[in-house]
């Protein structure tokens, strides 16, 4: 074993154990975290595997194989990420609104 | 034309206001002169603006945080609506409008002719050769791209000065919290087949409201924002 596989699999390990620790998503969320844990692991295992699959999908090398999945995965989750943010933002200003209408002070109301 | 008192007090000008401290209350005197209903919403603001709106007569509230210029006026919607308003007027907090017109932009409302009246300042010559240069240009550039994404071509996009009925307001809902909420309504008024008038408004351009104003550079923001809407959700 290589100290790049070392070091690569030690970071795999603390990925999985802060996503179980502190993250609790849907089961889509798990489901697809472990999917690519799993890819990951076998891929710093056997890295000509990688190559192979990279070879099937017309890509030269494992490793580009890898970056192209990474970026496009990564502009997806933002995506995600924003919409949900978008989401969050709205139930937040309804929420403001609410409030704001609740504590509203009339015109012939006593001054606070 | 003028409004009767009874008629006035129907009418809700929403103000969302945001640090308008320095000015929020010479604004508001006239308009509560004249009988108006006010609403002010306060849209977190860090200066004084909610103490100064203490004791006016009006209608005060305050968003816990700044949430945008939309988010405060749709609050200000929604409460003036829930008080039973016959009419909607949107106002800006800066002293930019004359209270001297509101009547005029509520004149085709109370005739029937139109449900939603949206005010511009280029629809008389002495309107809009008061505009700064560069802004004309920005405010023409926003029509442009307003016309392109909504298909309501309109001579003012981002004029502040709205009237509304009351049904007409409460099928309007802004979610677009900052300032692209201008485009929000225009595409609200398309969907829901409100019936539109321009009419024509003079806007003061002080070196406060100048100041306080959206910048220049906002319009790439708002442009993003409204191209971020159209595609995502």
């Amino acid at each position: 074993m290589t100290a790049i596989q070392i070091i690569l699999f030690l970071a795999l390990g603390l990925a999985a154990l802060i996503y179980m620790r502190n993250l609790r998503p849907r089961l889509v969320g798990r489901v697809a975290f472990f999917v690519v844990l799993a890819a990951g692991l076998v891929m710093v295992a056997r890295p000509d595997w990688a190559n192979a699959v990279a070879h099937f999908f017309g890509v030269g090398r494992g490793a580009d194989l890898v970056t192209y999945l990474g970026l496009s995965g990564s502009a997806l989750l933002w995506l995600a990420t924003y919409s949900r943010q978008r989401e969050l933002e709205e139930k937040l200003t309804e929420l403001s609104r609410q409030l704001a209408i609740l504590e509203a002070e009339k015109p012939n109301s006593a001054k606070k | 034309m003028a409004l009767s008192p009874a008629q006035r007090k129907s009418v809700y000008l929403t103000i969302p206001a945001y640090d308008e401290g320095q000015v929020i209350r010479e604004t508001l005197q006239p308009l509560l002169a004249a009988g108006y209903s006010v609403v002010v919403v306060d849209d977190g603001s860090s200066d004084d603006t909610y103490a100064q709106l203490a004791g006016l007569g009006l209608h005060r509230l305050r968003h816990p945080f700044n949430l945008g210029q939309g988010a405060a006026l749709q609050t200000a919607v929604s409460y003036a609506l829930g008080q039973g308003a016959d009419y909607i007027v949107h106002f800006d907090a800066d002293g930019q409008h004359d209270a001297a017109g509101i009547d005029d932009l509520l004149a085709p409302l109370l005739a029937g002719d139109a449900d939603v009246v949206l005010g511009s300042r280029f629809l008389r010559e002495a309107d809009w050769l008061a505009v700064p240069r560069e802004r004309r240009i920005l405010l023409k550039l926003a029509v442009v791209v307003n016309g392109l994404l909504t298909g309501l071509w309109l001579s003012d996009a981002h004029n502040g000065a709205r009237a509304f009925t009351r049904e007409a307001a409460s099928k309007i809902m802004l979610r677009e919290n900052g300032f692209a909420h201008a485009t929000e309504i225009t595409q609200q008024i398309r969907q829901q087949r409100l019936r539109y008038i321009e009419h024509p408004t003079r806007i003061r351009y002080t070196d406060y409201s100048q100041f306080k104003g959206q910048k220049a550079s906002n319009a790439v923001n708002i442009l993003i924002d409204l191209l971020i809407r159209r595609f995502i959700r």
